[in-house]
């Protein structure tokens, strides 16, 4: 293991322990001053407070929304159950950015439901609205986790035994599905968690007009005017006051979530899960059809329907309808950029990939809880103050390189990789990876030989996962890039601004469109995991 | 140990590939090279620069465009690495242009041009204009004067806290005016162009925006009017300053000298934005239309006190 906490630390040290010890060193230098009006002042106060209202909500949404459908959607004998495995996932097709307007667009005053049936969300501009967009963009990452989870760790045979020996679905649920998934909904909980206090585009769009702020806008004010040397230095204060906001409440789940992990069963090898009735099936699959319906068909319908719209405000009908959206997309100097962000996000995601093994594979080991926290850190800090960091830390060498796109997504995505696989590591037959070392297996081999079949799913999610979010990320991007470096999202943006919501969203169109195909292939490849004996399959991510 | 050292090597030389694919793209710029930082949209700059180009052979500018948050962070992270890696800046309000008059980073040179005095100090001149000016959704009454606003009903006004557009209004109409605003039911959303867009859509009925974004929509054919109400827009001029640290101090002042002549104010006014030179055709703009200039001047010390007040009104 050496090598591997070498080479983690290593990693930690350059994606995360440099670009925060710069940010310190110049909110410190210049900035400490100050450290107590900020800290003290009421806008302060009620940013944090807004803050963890919306985090403490959208967790309490997503998580039991997440564990829910992981659970139904584990029915074999669920109508079309391939089809919502895949659909589940589409918030994560679509970048922030573009969310809040999609509901928005679907929503509230003169939107889509209004138009339909005369029906308006007032409420979704402020507080509700906020956690509740926050909260349904995370549950595909709470059903992935939890998705993994029940494929590594649940014992579909002590079910059935329960089941047989008369227990009902609710207590076999209680008594024996929820504890083996602890530590996975505790990892989901504390995911959503972080990911929410780091929200920023919905916040900004949504919360707004009902005076609703949280750290992340105040930060995002901060920056806009902070032309003058303070209002950039109370940016980067605030960021990481944010980051010690969000680990006085994080560590501590995460010491209770260690004690539980150590568990040491065998891995499950049944996929011969207990079948729900019919009715419950019925049930099932009309409430998914609706959940999805509301969650993603009608706001990604108000997208598509924005993206051939020629105008904002006139009726979606074909007279209105036009290419142009997609035109002012399609240039050649996108296309560049197009290229250029599909092998960063596939370079991202890959190298991801393996340093979140990395980081599981130490697991609850000193070194690797170390690691775990550093790269919780960067995953919380917005990506404007991290790209300062970095900008501040390698800008003499790298700036106006993809060197350092790279080093910002690697940052921000790590541990977004690391979780799924690590709540599903830690059931991994630790035997069989010692005997291969002792056999004089190379740690690689034996990762690759023992390791990677056995987490496929996990590895998927992971990989997944940070290659869409790479693929439209945008903050960070926008303050990297230089001449030759421009990724599709910033030329996009740069030649719109986020008020060409036509062109915005025919952005988003497009690059479902890239999406969709290795997608698919992911699919595939995951539907020829299914017929082989493992014991992954039920939850694969999208088998 | 011996293979998880491999790994590493594996890795490092990954890294190693990296840089000199990155690098090997960015390097080698000719000596007329000069690098142009900005928060002017693609639709305005790519055709100046391309002009510029064809018209000064041997010229090149390297370009970085960010809205001005974004600019900000990039200039203050400059800074902070080893100094500004612009030549030229671009800005597009007269508040951010002189905080960086202040902390030495530009100015100290400006061109000879008709540009009129009331858009240019000694350090930097204005080069574009924008407007503000009110927009109404399909079938609400324009408002003649701005106070007439407050009863258009349900008012979108942008944040002067993101856009310093927005800032230049409030100094100019001052705090009572959106707390009259707020009285009648007014909301704050983020920049100009998301009031232009939520007009357009119908989750307003009015609001305040820049003409350049509030004409784009219309003529495409969003369902909005846009009004000059008396006494007038609130112009805001974009400044152009040479950086205190170019290496390419000539190249510089060329590309300076060239935006602020007459040909590229010709070139800034076909590509969409409003020229400074008042003779210089631009977009549209009523015959006649009146126009207020807010105290920049004032307004640099005033910054401070004005948002706390206002922050009263739409605080979060």
């Amino acid at each position: 293991m050496g090598a591997a906490l070498f080479l983690a630390l290593a990693s930690a040290a350059v994606l995360v322990v440099i670009p925060l010890a710069v940010l310190i060193k110049t909110s410190w230098v210049e900035g400490r001053d100050r450290l107590a009006d900020v800290v003290g002042s009421p806008a302060f106060r009620s940013a944090v407070v807004h803050s963890l209202e919306l985090s403490a909500a959208a967790t309490l949404l997503a998580v039991p929304v997440g564990v829910a459908i992981a659970l139904a959607l584990r029915d074999r004998q669920l109508p079309g159950r391939a089809f919502w495995r895949a659909a589940v996932l589409l918030p994560l097709l679509v970048p922030d950015f573009v969310l809040g307007y999609s509901w928005l667009r679907a929503y509230a005053r003169a939107g889509l439901t209004s138009e339909l049936f005369g029906l308006a969300w007032m409420q979704i501009q402020g507080p509700v609205g906020v956690s509740v967009i926050v909260a349904v963009n995370t549950v595909p990452l709470v059903y992935l986790i939890i998705a993994v989870g029940l494929a590594t760790r649940a014992e579909p045979t002590t079910e059935r035994a329960a089941r047989a020996s008369g227990a009902g679905p609710a207590t076999v649920l209680r008594t024996i599905t929820l504890p083996l998934l602890a530590p996975a909904i505790a990892t989901a909980a504390v995911l959503v968690f972080v990911l929410s206090m780091g929200a920023f585009a919905v916040p900004q769009l949504v919360g707004a007009p009902a005076g609703f702020g949280t750290i992340t806008t105040r930060i995002y004010a901060d920056l806009a005017l902070g032309s003058d040397p303070q209002g950039f230095v109370e940016a980067i204060t605030l960021a990481l006051l944010l980051v010690v906001v969000t680990l006085i409440i994080v560590t501590p789940a995460e010491a209770l979530l260690g004690g539980r992990l150590q568990l040491g069963r065998m891995a499950a090898r049944d996929t011969d899960w207990p079948s729900s009735s019919r009715t419950t099936r019925v049930i099932v699959t009309i409430a998914m059809a609706l959940y999805l319906m509301i969650t993603s068909g009608l706001p990604l319908l108000a997208l598509l329907s924005a993206s051939v719209t020629r105008a904002i405000g006139v009726p979606s009908t074909p007279d209105n309808w036009t290419l142009d959206n997609f035109l002012a997309v399609l240039t050649p100097r996108t296309g560049q950029a197009l290229s250029r962000s599909v092998l960063l996000a596939l370079a991202a995601a890959s190298i991801l990939l393996m340093l979140g093994t990395i980081a599981a594979a130490l697991g609850r080991t000193r070194g690797g809880r170390s690691v775990s926290i550093l790269i919780t850190l960067t995953l919380v800090l917005p990506g404007s103050t991290l790209a300062i960091g970095l900008l501040i830390g390698y800008g003499r060498w790298l700036a106006d390189t993809v060197v350092i796109i790279l080093l910002a997504y690697l940052a921000k995505l790590w541990a977004l990789a690391h979780r799924p696989i690590s709540a599903a590591v830690d059931r991994l037959p630790s035997a069989g990876l010692h005997a291969a070392r002792v056999s004089g297996a190379g740690l690689p081999t034996a990762l690759v030989t023992v390791v990677v079949p056995l987490l496929r799913p996990a590895l998927l999610a992971a990989w997944g996962v940070c290659f869409l979010t790479a693929l439209h990320e945008v903050t960070m991007s926008s303050l990297l890039y230089g001449p030759g470096s421009e990724t599709l999202a910033v030329v996009v943006l740069n030649s719109a601004d986020l008020g060409g919501v036509g062109v915005t969203a025919a952005l988003s169109v497009l690059i479902t469109a890239v999406v969709v195909l290795p997608a698919t292939a992911l699919w595939a490849l995951g539907r020829t995991g299914v017929r082989r004996p493992s014991a992954f399959s039920p939850g694969a991510w999208s088998a | 140990m011996v293979r998880g050292r491999r790994g590493i090597i594996g890795f490092a030389a990954l890294l190693q590939l990296l840089f000199l694919t990155a690098c090997g793209g960015s390097s080698a710029s000719p000596a007329q090279s000069i690098t142009l930082y900005t928060c002017v949209n693609d639709t305005t700059i790519q055709p100046v620069l391309t002009q510029y180009q064809a018209t000064h052979p041997g010229a090149k500018v390297e370009l970085f465009r960010a809205p001005t948050g974004q600019l900000n962070a990039r200039v203050a992270s400059d800074i902070r690495a080893g100094g500004l890696k612009a030549d030229v800046i671009w800005g597009c309000d007269p508040l951010t242009m002189q905080d960086y008059v202040g902390q030495g980073l530009v100015g100290g040179w400006t061109p000879a041009s008709e540009i009129p005095a009331t858009v240019r100090t000694p350090d930097y001149v204005g080069v574009a204009m924008l407007y503000l000016v009110a927009i109404t959704r399909e079938g609400v009454e324009a408002p003649a004067s701005w106070p007439d606003l407050a009863s258009a009903g349900k008012v979108a006004v942008p944040d002067p806290n993101l856009a310093a557009s927005a800032l230049g209004a409030l100094g100019f109409f001052g705090t009572k005016f959106y707390a009259n605003l707020k009285d009648h039911g007014a909301v704050q959303v983020g920049t100009p162009d998301d009031v232009t867009t939520g007009v357009a859509q119908g989750t307003y009925d009015a609001g305040i925006t820049i003409a350049n974004s509030a004409y784009a929509a219309q003529e495409k054919g969003s369902p909005i009017a846009v009004s000059w109400p008396k006494p007038g827009a609130v112009a805001i001029y974009g400044p152009v300053a040479i950086s205190k640290t170019t290496k390419n101090a000539e190249a510089a002042q060329d590309f300076i000298s060239y935006v602020t002549s007459r040909e590229g104010q010709t070139v800034i006014g076909r590509a969409g934005s409003y020229p400074t030179l008042p003779d210089a055709a631009g977009p549209e703009k009523p015959n006649g239309a009146p126009i207020v200039y807010p105290d920049w001047n004032a307004l640099t010390s005033q910054k401070a006190a004005l948002l706390e007040d206002y922050a009263k009104i739409f605080g979060s």
